[in-house]
């Protein structure tokens, strides 16, 4: 399987600040990896560096010769005063590719109507952005990265903020993407127990360590209780895993007397 | 009336040059939140005038009297790179920067036009002097505009994704900080050289009020772009009709026409919603 990103002893930081250190391991082809970690731990970070917006200061990041990425950035990255489409928004994923000072053509305006097509919003293709609800909106930033024929696909706390309908058919979707499609497919959350059921690998990065492997591997008491560094449980419901960190042991009842 | 208005035509030619550049690049300052950039570019821009009348009238760079553009686009250009390099990383916020440039910019202006012996009044940097604007002026005016705005026209949607969306324009090999720049430094130069004519609060109302009215009435940044040059230009033709015949000061009654305009905007958004 071809190797499309791959971190041999990579240091990750800003300036002399060190966030992350000695980070080896490979996006395979085909991968569907779950990024998890609270905010602030790292995730970001790595995820620069997958991007190549931030080179490591000690190792390497190496891609794989043309790689294109697919990239959905927080909702909440994007400046929804702008007076603009749905359509024309899906458009920017093409911006790179149509090259400097030149404007969308017909084919461009084609495909992007095709990526509104995979992720179920085509009828909205002329409606002003900022009238959509949070699940479109998100659906709209897929269309956009998917337009542009990524390797991967890259989306950054797809559901954060989303209600458990939207939260389901979001995931659902970028699940379908990678299994219909073949997409490799990297997801950022801090919220394992959303990621843990829909993806093939996980990567934590919790209290400045890491830890990457398959679901089963790393979805354990003894790894979940060793990077959180508190007691954490893994079982199951329906076929959906649930991670639950133990109750604190309740305090002694104060004594009033 | 017309006679009073065709005997001041170069200045409203003038005026529509401002109006136009302005409220092009006006949609960008109102929709990346950077409206008091542009009002501190402005001061900065005054206060290199007020620093090149000073020199001049302290015996230095005599030359510069009759040329003070020269420092009113070195400081400009300063406050673009400060700016554009995106200011305020550390621990003072960014707000607060444009703020602090704002009232050091303006108070100087003032200050060293008041010790200026070839200076004007200190007021005709705020309201600027739209009637003397003469035919070379407006030249000049189109030798800056018409570069800039083809600048825009042709790098519309390079402009449009880094102020959009930063990060997915990098993510695609776009350098932000590149786009940034150099939309800054158009801002930069057509406020430099506005400024000189039309006053900092001329130049910062056809920056904001127009750039509103626009957006206000357009579903669309090419309806946003329009709208927003055309009640710039009607605000500057009925603003500058008015202030001839009935001896009005031609600045404020541009900015007046350009309010009426912008409630009128809000009025039929409004009824749109309705």
């Amino acid at each position: 399987m071809t190797e499309l990103v791959r971190f041999d002893h990579a240091t990750l930081g800003y300036g002399r600040r060190a966030i992350l250190s000695d980070l080896t391991f490979d996006i395979p082809e085909g991968d569907f990896l779950g990024m998890v970690g609270p905010n602030g731990a790292g995730k970001t970070t790595i995820l620069r560096a997958i991007l190549g917006t931030l080179k490591p200061s000690a190792g390497t990041v190496t891609h794989a010769d043309g790689m294109r990425f697919g990239y959905v950035p927080q909702r909440d990255q994007v400046d929804y005063n702008f007076p603009l489409t749905v359509i024309d928004v899906v458009m920017m994923g093409r911006y790179d590719r149509i090259g400097l000072g030149r404007r969308p053509g017909k084919r461009d305006r084609e495909l992007a109507h095709v990526a509104l097509d995979h992720v179920g919003i085509a009828d909205l293709a002329d409606q002003p952005l900022n009238a959509l609800s949070g699940g479109q909106k998100q659906r709209t930033l897929i269309a956009r990265a998917l337009v542009g024929e990524p390797n991967v696909l890259i989306l950054d706390e797809p559901t954060n903020g989303m209600d458990l309908v939207s939260t389901t058919q979001i995931l659902g979707l970028v699940r379908d993407l990678h299994e219909r499609n073949g997409l490799t497919v990297l997801m950022v959350s801090h919220a394992l127990n959303e990621v843990a059921n829909y993806v093939e690998r996980i990567a934590l990065v919790v209290n400045g360590g890491f830890r990457i492997g398959a679901v089963d591997d790393i979805m354990t008491h003894s790894v979940l209780s060793e990077m959180y560094r508190i007691p954490v449980d893994v079982d199951s419901f329906n076929g959906h895993r649930i991670v639950v960190a133990r109750r604190e042991p309740q305090l002694p009842p104060r004594d009033n007397a | 009336m017309l006679d009073a208005i065709l005997l001041f035509r170069d200045a409203l030619y003038g005026a529509l040059v401002i109006a136009v550049a302005c409220s092009v690049l006006g949609v960008y300052v109102v929709l990346r939140r950077i409206v008091f950039v542009g009002a501190a570019l402005a001061q900065l821009s005054s206060a290199g005038i007020a620093l090149a009348l000073w020199l001049s009238g302290q015996g230095l760079m005599h030359g510069l009297a009759s040329h003070p553009i020269a420092f009113a686009l070195l400081l400009t250009i300063a406050g673009v790179l400060f700016f554009g390099a995106g200011s305020g990383r550390g621990r003072v916020p960014p707000d607060a920067t444009i703020g602090v440039t704002y009232a050091v910019a303006a108070a100087a202006g003032i200050i060293l036009i008041s010790k200026a012996k070839t200076g004007e009044a200190h007021d005709i940097f705020l309201q600027g002097n739209i009637l003397g604007i003469t035919a070379g002026d407006t030249m000049t005016l189109i030798a800056v505009a018409v570069p800039v705005l083809l600048l825009h026209a042709i790098f519309y949607k390079e402009f449009l994704f880094v102020s959009f969306d930063r990060e997915t324009a990098r993510t695609l090999g776009y350098n932000v900080s590149f786009w940034n720049l150099l939309l800054y430094l158009t801002l930069g130069l057509v406020i430099a050289f506005a400024m000189q004519f039309a006053g900092v609060m001329l130049v910062f109302n056809f920056l904001v009020v127009p750039a509103v009215t626009g957006l206000l009435v357009s579903r669309g940044m090419a309806g946003a772009f329009f709208w927003s040059v055309f009640s710039a230009v009607l605000a500057a033709v009925i603003g500058f009709s008015i202030s001839v015949p009935f001896d009005l000061p031609s600045g404020p009654a541009i900015i007046a026409v350009s309010g009426v305009l912008a409630v009128f905007a809000y009025l039929v958004r409004l009824g749109q919603r309705r």
